[in-house]
């Protein structure tokens, strides 16, 4: 980390442009984690075509004759990934680590890391998107239940944060 | 006149292109705010930082003044963004749980993107995570399918629930967000480390504030619901849309199912 990270504040706002510029252009806004659903109905159609079309969830990804990824989310992932990688290297902070406070280990970490991925995967699936998609995008456009979804987010983390605090501190 | 690709500016093969530029800036803002770093996103959980806070509300505020200013100048019309539905009950359990899995992994499902290209295998494994997370999902879906449509409340938004127009709302936004600002500060002065807490001068802080609250009061007065859009011309529909280049394959399937349909995908 040889950089200081950017004020949040000038971040904020170059973020809502950039929102609003998706609105503007496309009439809709930044998500990410259907293009993680959509490249595991990608695997899952790969290993088990027939199951992945009979399933009522998976089926949702799988219309006519083209891939899952062939959407508008898994571009906008893509760019992410590569705008991240852009970014991290011109700041000198590409690094391989396991990223995780001084006093756990490495394997728990990971553990942990895949088990918030689970529920991440989960909650988002179930609550129609994620912390961009439905908190970020769904409270600009004054979505009611965007702004119940990111308080609840707050509301969770804060709940267990306690349980965690030897993860990060 | 926006959305643009709602009026047929360009088709679907170009809208992807779209989608690879605005990640683009997307991911490039995220990583330059530290939110590649699970010890700076969770810090917030420990009252040591609050940035996600503060880019998050940011965000939404510019982005929604920016709504609401172009819809009063007529440049974009709002019937045409696509409104994530309010589904109540999951939105709760899947907030709660979200906010689990975030203090639990260290990240929300974009931010684990920068992380891992940045070299950060808890990052990658995060993804993983998540991916085994929607199968999950979508194996238990039949059990959960009442559950995931309960609490239907439609297209709603923060003007219908509590019946004052969007110009009011969005000015009581502004001052919530100052407020939020002031209260986080003051925590952050308390518990964080002053080192790595970014500076910034009270007066440009009182200047941006004073600004916010100016923009909310101006939409309050003026109020944008008085405007009615009347599009002049009339929109394509986006199932009409046809994507430029086609595989000789494609042919055979159904119009309807080559469509691009904008409704169908969720927001996230």
């Amino acid at each position: 980390m040889n950089d200081r990270y950017s004020n949040p504040y000038v971040i904020g706002v170059i973020l809502g442009l950039i929102l609003l510029f998706s609105f503007y252009t496309m009439g809709r806004g930044l998500g990410s984690s259907a293009s993680f659903a959509r490249i595991a109905t990608a695997g899952v159609k790969l290993v088990a075509p027939e199951h992945a079309k009979a399933n009522a969830y998976f089926s949702k990804y799988i219309k006519g004759k083209r891939s899952p990824l062939m959407a508008w989310l898994v571009f906008l992932t893509i760019g992410a990934a590569l705008g991240g990688l852009f970014s991290a290297f011109i700041s000198n902070r590409i690094k391989g680590e396991v990223a995780r406070g001084p006093s756990i280990s490495v394997s728990i970490r990971l553990w942990l890391a895949l088990g918030g991925g689970i529920l991440s995967g989960f909650a988002a699936r179930l609550a129609r998107g994620c912390t961009s998609g439905q908190a970020l995008t769904g409270a600009a456009e004054l979505a009611f239940g965007s702004w119940v979804f990111m308080f609840c987010i707050f509301a969770g983390a804060y709940a267990t944060a306690y349980f965690f605090r030897k993860e990060w501190l | 006149m926006g959305p643009l690709y709602k009026f047929g500016w360009f088709d679907h093969a170009y809208s992807l292109q779209l989608a690879g530029l605005i990640g683009f800036m997307f991911g490039f803002v995220l990583e330059r705010a530290g939110f590649g770093n699970p010890r700076k996103l969770t810090a917030i959980f420990y009252l040591r930082d609050f940035a996600v806070l503060k880019v998050m509300f940011t965000a939404i505020i510019v982005c929604m003044l920016g709504l609401l200013y172009f819809f009063f100048f007529g440049w974009i019309d709002l019937g045409r963004v696509y409104l994530l539905p309010t589904f109540i009950w999951p939105q709760i359990v899947g907030g709660l749980v979200l906010g689990i899995g975030f203090v639990m992994g260290g990240y929300c499902p974009t931010t684990s993107v920068v992380a891992t290209v940045s070299g950060k295998l808890d990052g990658l494994i995060f993804i993983i995570g998540m991916m085994l997370g929607s199968v999950l999902f979508a194996e238990i879906f039949p059990f959960l399918k009442g559950f995931y449509t309960s609490g239907n409340m439609g297209k709603i938004r923060l003007t219908d629930v509590f019946n004052i127009n969007s110009g009011i709302i969005a000015f009581l936004v502004c001052l919530m967000a100052v407020g939020a600002y002031w209260f986080v500060e003051k925590v952050e002065q308390k518990f964080g480390d002053k080192d790595t807490l970014p500076k910034g001068s009270p007066k440009v802080k009182r200047t941006a504030a004073g600004l916010l609250i100016l923009l909310g009061l101006i939409l309050a007065v003026v109020n944008p619901d008085r405007i009615i859009a009347k599009p002049a011309i009339p929109a394509i529909k986006p199932e009409k849309q046809v994507e430029r280049v086609q595989k000789p394959s494609a042919t055979s399937e159904t119009p309807d199912s080559i469509g691009f349909k904008i409704v169908d995908d969720e927001g996230c």
